[in-house]
């Protein structure tokens, strides 16, 4: 059951902040509310005031300049599923969203919600690590972009600050001759397993010239597999075919996979590997 | 969820016994421990366990009784806590070994820990996690507290 909580409705980024400065850890900004509420009503957690950001202009848009899309932390999971930029210039992202957990949570659902509750079986920072994007965090006087490396600290903890909202999303739009993918695996909604994997060929198509592979779900945190990437990174297309399955190996233990409901850890690792390979094969094919 | 920790202390064996048994600088060691009470010295004591993933807090009074006692070698004891606001209970049995290696002494514990309720809804595999974090906290502030003598 839902305890009674105050609902503060601010209408600028400036005044979540300042509300988040002013409750400390009594608050906490309310989106989508699909993690929060649900967690809420658990009583397993419990906030004397909730933030409501939906009133605040201009977060939930999808553009695109220069090289850059930006997607604003409001946009629903259905939005981006939807949105004619991302179809256009980001397909792999648009599936990702088209298979987020089930319509009522993608109707409401934020992404930027989804990023900054942090739960361990979640897709969308798998790939966004991938694809090297940026989160734009927000404060009443300053704002800082944050790589995805480095926003996803552990399970359900990130590196903003108490006062800082997450605002917007920056992707580097994919380059000619790349290829991106995220194959996941689990039962029922929540992932067990999700691999991602960017990439870009060399002029000719026969080589590797740059991948990005990340892992997540299976462990705490998503993350870059660096010593994966490092397999296949300059190599020939037909040997990267033949180191992913080292690489998969590589990734699989640097997914920090924990034993549970969902499959033991050696069986995780396995997955990793099956993933990559394919999700290798499908970027492959895109270039 | 079992555990096995072992860590190697710079220090008699004599002298890691007496510190376990000190309980206000023993507790201190313990990640998220505070308000150690000594209820019968020897036997019983209580503290309140609290621990946070990133936004659940769990806080929970535990009852602390030793089971059995060999001098300078082993001690097993149990634990046992409530958290009612979150609906969730926790049980810990451990069992500590000493034994001499040279100049050092090796501290030894097993851990059965089992959450109960609803903050196992957090998943196992998370809480399995914080609980060897802790545990791996628990060891190194002993091996420190213990060398460097404070």
């Amino acid at each position: 059951m839902l305890r009674p909580f105050r609902l503060e409705e601010p209408e600028s980024v400036k005044d979540v902040s300042e509300l988040l400065g002013r409750f400390g850890e009594s608050a906490k900004v309310y989106a989508g509310g699909t993690e929060l509420l649900l967690a809420m009503k658990e009583g397993l957690v419990h906030y004397e005031r909730l933030i409501n950001v939906k009133n605040v202009k201009g977060l939930d848009e999808v553009t695109s300049d220069n090289g850059m899309i930006r997607i604003g932390a409001l946009c629903t999971h259905h939005q981006l599923e939807t949105s004619p930029v991302l179809q256009q210039r980001l397909a792999a992202l648009v599936q990702l969203e088209q298979n987020v957990a089930n319509v009522r949570v993608r109707q409401v659902g934020t992404l930027g919600g989804n990023l900054c509750f942090a739960e361990p079986h979640a897709d969308p920072g798998i790939l966004l690590l991938a694809l090297g994007a940026k989160m734009v965090a927000e404060k009443s006087s300053s704002k800082r972009e944050i790589p995805a490396a480095e926003f996803f600290v552990d399970a359900y903890e990130t590196a903003l600050e108490a006062d800082e909202v997450l605002t917007e999303i920056l992707v580097p739009a994919p380059a000619a001759k790349s290829g991106v993918a995220y194959l996941k695996f689990g039962y029922l909604e929540r992932p067990s397993v999700g691999v991602a994997v960017a990439l870009q060929v060399n002029g000719g198509g026969k080589s590797v010239h740059d991948i990005k592979i990340a892992v997540g779900c299976a462990g705490p945190a998503p993350r870059r597999v660096p010593e994966a990437e490092e397999q296949i990174k300059g190599r020939s297309v037909d040997e990267a075919k033949v180191n992913i399955l080292k690489a998969g190996e590589i990734a699989g233990r640097a997914a920090q996979a924990i034993s549970d409901l969902h499959g033991s850890q050696e069986y995780k690792e396995h997955i990793v590997g099956v993933l990559l390979k394919r999700a290798l094969q499908n970027a492959l094919t895109q270039c | 969820m079992q555990f096995e920790k072992e860590v190697e202390i710079l220090a008699p064996r004599q002298k890691v016994w007496n510190f376990i048994w000190d309980v206000d600088r023993f507790i201190a060691c313990v990640p998220g421990c505070k308000e150690a009470k000594t209820i019968e010295a020897g036997k019983l004591y209580s503290a309140t366990m609290i621990e946070k993933v990133g936004p659940f807090r769990v806080e929970f009074p535990t009852t602390i009784e030793v089971l059995e006692r060999e001098e300078l070698t082993h001690i097993k004891a149990q634990a046992s806590g409530a958290d009612n606001k979150i609906g969730s209970r926790m049980k810990l049995s451990l069992d500590v070994k000493l034994r001499d290696q040279g100049e050092k002494t090796v501290l030894g514990f097993v851990a059965g820990v089992d959450i109960l309720g609803k903050l196992a809804a957090l998943g196992h595999g998370i809480i399995k996690r914080k609980a060897d974090q802790v545990l791996d906290e628990f060891a190194q502030a002993v091996k420190k507290r213990l060398e460097g003598d404070f």
